[in-house]
Formats: structure tokens, sequence, C-alpha cells
């Protein structure tokens, strides 16, 4: 391979028994070498002739991360995963030419640069005020959108904003008149209202946390492992009823909870589950649009890495486990973030009926419902509430993005 | 004639069924394993979900109140419904103003967000998702509207607005029937950039850049042509997704009202369908009428749901 023209990535090869080498694909116009780390010679070697079509490629979202799946047909059919960090550019159709340059590429600019710096010339370059990324884009109509974004985005931002602004301030700002969004003296005194003054009531309000904290986690762990069994059949396998099962499911992302509360109260009242956890934990593990997001995704795992793992006899439990889903971590962190929105969220009014049992939304509307002079706390309150969520979206918005570019419905 | 016709083909019929029943069975039983992975889930599934919609069908047909066996009755829980239930068609009313105004421009202004900010370099796309998402995501966070829209004087808006002169004396803004809906659609609009809007942002960058290179040869001029004939078609599994969260959460209806409004609200300005449900199921525990409205509800959802996929499967075409 010449030096010129290969592309380099650093990245993990993961073998179909499961083990992981850190190093180096390099990857040129006639073939492709794994390097492992601190070592010279390859660990792995391919010409193109040798690969069979390359069965599939995992085009994640928006990260850049990606899965090539390669078969070597000389081997047996052997077949190497690599996970690529950074850097190559895979097209849909991988014959023989399917590295592409890496991502910087020159333009006619730099050409022409380059040119004259050969000829000893300088050259002056215009620079245009707004740099035009896209043919097809006016320059009037990127600063009207500019504008309507930015104001749309203080739009949305407002109330939060706003929420925060008020949690801070002591009680003598809240009513202050005219009032103000930000606080002038910030106080934690709320926050703290919220654990010492309601720490002394009967139910302190550390207890209603722990409530939520707990139906949440469960809930949300059960729903991640009992929802990904089903995606790992529903997309991997064909056998009768897989198909309407999964539509009835996709329909089943329009059943609220509100459609169906009142026949769920009566089958808890049924099952003896009403003013006990069950009542909440158990729906939530059969969420529809976690198994929806799940099975979408699981969809584009390479059906050639389940094959090899079958040829080599594990089961297909294993399968399940240790090679799906390890490549599906993005979808976990949609499947947590749905449940645990909607867990966190809960008011649960209408199963829970035990003071000490029920949960932070509810104890938000106890407080909410404690008139104007609560207002101090009922935006602190909001705040704890919100702020779960939220942090967890911020933390994971780039796989969760990724998971979602798989969320359509095929009609 | 037709008789000596008909026989040999129904048994023929007949035959052909059993032998696609035998091929399943054999399918079936070569994946047995699926089987054992989709339980659990199918298991929980049907009965937190599919059965509680025939349990819900059911008791519509009859009366019911927990304490007294169900008594059948017939149609005359969906005749009260209508001809009776004042407040049900009020909540009807509302129900269609707030879902024909916050479904349609909700899923159209995440579609049309999601667009603008696609062409932001990456870290500020990151910001702009979080800021217009963070809304519905952040659930309770709804209720600060109830100290901005505060009827007293101390409330923002009342406040803002006697500054600037605007209004003399300060307004009830969630209590006062005229102003109710207004300020419930502006809410909801504020949350409405959910789970579609995610979606629609990550359709956006999954779709092959080629394809806008080979546009701008084939004399795709600008950027609302390009829209048209390259970007809505190859979204539309996306846009399905989306008007399916759209409907859903359009037609439920019933934290903002209960918690911004009251529960009930004045002159029953602010009731939805849902409130009206919650009413009846769960404080007048009149479950055979509240099953009735509950089975209305999902049949409407259904039906639009059907629309939308006929209307988007005309997009771009």
């Amino acid at each position: 391979m010449s030096q010129n023209d290969t592309v380099r990535s650093a990245g993990v090869l993961r073998l179909v028994n499961g083990k992981r080498y850190h190093g180096e694909l390099v990857a040129g116009e006639k073939g492709a070498a794994f390097y492992v780390k601190k070592q010279q010679e390859p660990f792995v070697e391919f010409t193109y002739a040798k690969i069979n079509r390359l069965d599939n490629i995992r085009r994640g979202g928006t990260s850049s991360d990606v899965t090539v799946v390669l078969k070597d047909a000389a081997n047996d059919g052997a077949s190497y995963t690599f996970e690529l960090n950074q850097g190559l550019k895979l097209y849909g159709f991988m014959d023989q030419h399917w590295v592409d340059k890496p991502v910087a590429k020159k333009t006619r600019a730099d050409e022409l640069h380059r040119l004259a710096e050969l000829r000893g010339e300088r050259i002056q370059v215009k620079r245009h005020l707004i740099k035009r990324r896209h043919p097809n884009r006016s320059v009037a109509g990127d600063i009207g959108i500019y504008f309507l974004l930015v104001l749309v985005a203080v739009m949305m931002a407002f109330p939060l904003i706003f929420l925060i602004g008020s949690s801070l301030k002591p009680l003598d700002e809240l009513f202050k008149f005219p009032p103000t969004v930000f606080a002038q003296h910030p106080t934690f005194d709320n926050f703290s209202d919220l654990f010492v003054t309601m720490g002394q009531s009967w139910v302190p309000f550390s207890r209603y946390m722990i409530n939520t904290v707990l139906i949440t986690l469960i809930g949300t762990f059960g729903h991640l492992v009992i929802a990904s069994m089903a995606a790992f059949v529903l997309a991997k396998y064909q056998f009768p009823g897989g198909k309407t099962f999964f539509a009835i499911v996709t329909t089943g992302l329009m059943f609220s909870g509100y459609v169906t509360g009142i026949p769920n109260y009566l089958i808890m009242s049924r099952l003896g589950m009403i003013d006990t956890y069950w009542a909440l934990i158990l729906p939530a593990f059969a969420a529809p649009i976690g198994l929806f997001m799940m099975k979408q995704f699981m969809e584009s795992i390479p059906t050639a890495l389940i094959e090899a793992a079958h040829i080599d006899g594990a089961g297909e439990f294993r399968i399940f486990w240790s090679i799906v889903m390890p490549n599906v971590k993005p979808a976990w962190l949609t499947v947590i973030i749905f449940s645990v929105q909607s867990l966190w969220n809960t008011s649960a009014s209408t199963v829970i009926y035990s003071e000490a049992k029920k949960t932070l939304v509810y104890a938000l509307q106890q407080i909410q419902a404690g008139g104007v002079a609560r207002t101090g706390q009922t935006a602190a309150a909001t705040v704890v509430i919100v702020s779960v969520p939220v942090i967890i979206f911020i933390l994971s918005q780039s796989q969760i993005l990724e998971t979602m570019a798989s969320s359509g419905i095929k009609d | 004639m037709q008789k000596t016709m008909n026989k040999p083909l129904l048994p023929k019929y007949f035959e052909m069924k059993k032998e696609q029943f035998r091929y399943g069975l054999a399918q079936a039983k070569r994946n047995k394993v699926c089987y054992l992975f989709l339980a659990p889930y199918a298991i929980l599934f049907i009965t937190f979900f599919i059965l509680p919609i025939a349990i819900s069908i059911f008791y519509s047909f009859t009366y019911y109140n927990i304490l007294e066996p169900a008594r059948f009755t017939g149609f005359d829980n969906y005749i009260n419904l209508v001809l009776q239930d004042e407040v049900f068609l009020t909540s009807v009313k509302n129900t269609f103003v707030i879902a024909v105004i916050t479904g349609p421009v909700g899923y159209i202004l995440s579609f049309m967000f999601a667009w603008f900010i696609n062409e932001l370099p990456k870290w500020l796309r990151t910001i702009a998702v979080v800021v217009f998402y963070a809304p519905s995501i952040a659930g309770n966070a709804f209720t600060v509207f109830s100290i901005i829209f505060r009827g007293d004087a101390y409330g923002w808006l009342n406040s803002l607005l006697t500054e600037f002169g605007i209004i003399e004396a300060p307004k009830l803004w969630l209590t006062d029937p005229r102003y109710m809906m207004t300020i419930l659609i502006i809410v909801i609009l504020w949350m409405s950039m959910g789970t579609g809007f995610l979606s629609f942002v990550a359709g956006f960058q999954s779709i092959d850049r080629s394809m806008y290179e080979a546009g701008y040869v084939d004399g795709v001029r600008n950027r609302w042509q390009e829209l048209y004939h390259i970007t809505l078609p190859s979204m539309k599994p996306m846009l399905l997704f989306g008007a399916v969260m759209s409907i859903t959460s359009a037609f439920n209806v019933c934290d903002v009202p209960r918690a911004l409004c009251g529960y009930p609200s004045t002159d029953y300005a602010a009731r939805t369908v849902v409130t009206h449900l919650f009413d009846y199921g769960f404080s007048r525990f009149e479950m055979g009428y509240a099953s009735a409205i509950a089975t209305l509800l999902f049949l409407v959802m259904i039906l639009c749901k059907k629309a939308v996929s006929s209307l988007l499967g005309r997009v771009g075409t």
C-alpha cells in the first residue's frame, strides 16, 4: 500500500468472539489492514478482492462513529467489525472503492493558492461576508432564518429561565413590583425550605423524592431489558405473528395514559396492585415507545454478525446479551430518557393513595395548591423535578439523535 | 352449472389455508425461542395496553360504578354524551380547537425549526436542540406559567402590560374564560417540540448530501424546491412518526388545563375531553360513561392517523 492514498483511522476491532483490540485501521485503494497499538505487523490484512460485498454499514445519524463489518471470503467467511472513531466516509454501495479521501477536502481556492505559491506569486482572495456553504441558499433567506431562530429560541428559553430566576429569589423579590426575571440577591432559601420546612411535615419532601427515584430506576431498568429482548427478535428474526405484533405496538404509540387510565385502574384493582408501586412500574415495563425505538435501531445491526455468532455455537441469549446489546448503546440511552421522562413526571394520583408512597410531582401539586405564599417553593420544587430529565438529555443528546435517525414509521 | 363449479373450489381453498397454517406452525416451531424472548413484553403489553382498550369498549355499553356489577345499557352512554351532556360538548369544542391549532402548528413548527437548525455548526445545533426540546422533556415546567400569567398585579405579564400602559387593571388570565383558551394554546405550543422534533432533526442529518448536489445539477434552484423535491420524500417515515406523536399529544391535553386553569375551570371554559373523562372516571366513578368518552377519543385519534398517513403518501409526488 502506498502511503499517499491511504486513510488512517483510530478505532476498535471487535472479533466475533467478543475480543476487542484498540488500534488503527489503514485503508488504501487495494486493501485495508488493522494495526494493533504499538505493533509493526498488521493484525489482519485484506485485499478487497477477498472481501465479499460488505454486508452492512451502520451509519449513525449524527455521530461520526461508524461500524464496518468485513467478510473475508478466503478465510472461511470470517467477519471482522471495525468501529472507526473518525475520518472515513462510507458509501451505501461499497464495492472496491469504498474508502473516500479523508474529510479535509481541498477546495478549488486552496488549489489556486498552492499553484500561485509554487509560482512565487501572492493572490488576493475576496472574502464573502457570509460564507455560503450550500449552493441553493440566498443570503437574505439565511439572515431571515437566523433572526427567526434566535427570536423563537429566546421565547422557548424564557419560561425556563424565569423559573430558575424565581426559584433563586428571596421572598421580598418574588413580590416586587415590577417583577424581575433574575434575582438581585440570589439565595438558595427556597431549596433549603423544601427540605427543612417540609422536612418536618408529616411526610418529608425527601420521602417523595426517594419514592420517585425508586420507581424511575426500577421501571426504567426493567423496561430496558424487557423491551430490548422483544425488540431483538422482532428486528432480527422472521416468525409468524412478529410483524403483526409490531404493527400493533406502533399503533400503541397512540395509547396515552389517559385513554387507558380507567380500564388500567380496574385491572390493577383486580390484580390487587392499587396503592403499590407495581401499578406504575408494570405498565412502564411495556411502554410502546421504548420497544419501537429499540427495534428500529436494532434493524441496522449487521445480520452477518448474528449469523457468524450462530455458526460459532452461541445461543440466542448469548447473542442478545454479548453481541447485540453492546452494539446498541445509543438506543439504550434513548429508551432510558423516554422511560425516565414519563416515570419521573408521573403524579400517580389515581393509583397511589397512601401519602407516604406519593411521588414528587404529587408533592409539587400540593405545594402549588398552597397558593401564592408558596411561589418560591413551587419554583424550587419544579426546578428539582425538571432538572433531572433535562440533564440526562443534555448528556446523552448525541446518542439519542443517532437513534432517532431510525425512528421513522414505514407504512 | 355454478354449483358444480363451486364445489371443488371450496375444499381447495380450505386445503390451501390448511397448508398455510401448517407452514406457519412449522415456522413458529422452528423459532420457538423468539416467542420466549417476546413473551415478557407481550404479556405486559397485552395486559396494560390492549386489554384496557377492549375493556373500555365493553364498559362503554354499560352502566358501571365499580360498586355494583355492570348493567348493560346499549348505546345510552353515547346518546347521553351527544344529546344531554352540554359540558361534554364544550369539552369537545375546546379539544377540537386545541388539537386543530396546536397539532398542525406544532408539527409544522417542529419540522421548520429542525430544518433551520440543520445547517448550523454542530455545537450551535446541539444548543438549539436542547433549547427547543427542553420544554417538552421538562414535564411539569409549565407550572411556571402560573407565575407568569398570575392574575394579580405581581404576575409578570400583568405588571409588564401595566408598565407599558397597555392595560390599567390586572387581568385574570387563568380564571377569565375569555383568555383561558389562548393561554392554553400558547403553553401547549411551547411544549409541542417533542419527540417528533428530535426525529426530524435526526432525519435531516441522515439524508445523503449527494442527493442535494444531484438536485442542484438537475435544476433545483432554491431551498423551497429542495425541501419539496428532495428532503420531504426522503423523510416520509419520520414525518409519519412525528404526526403520530403530534396527534397523541394534541388530543390528550389534560395536565396543562388542570394545573393552570383549575379543575374544574371557570364555566368549564378550559375543559377538555380528557379532563371530562377524568372527572367521570376518578371523581364520580361512572366508569361506563368515562369508558364511552375514552372509546370515542381513541377512535378519533385512529382516524386522524389514517388521514395523515394517506396525506403523507402524496407528499413530493
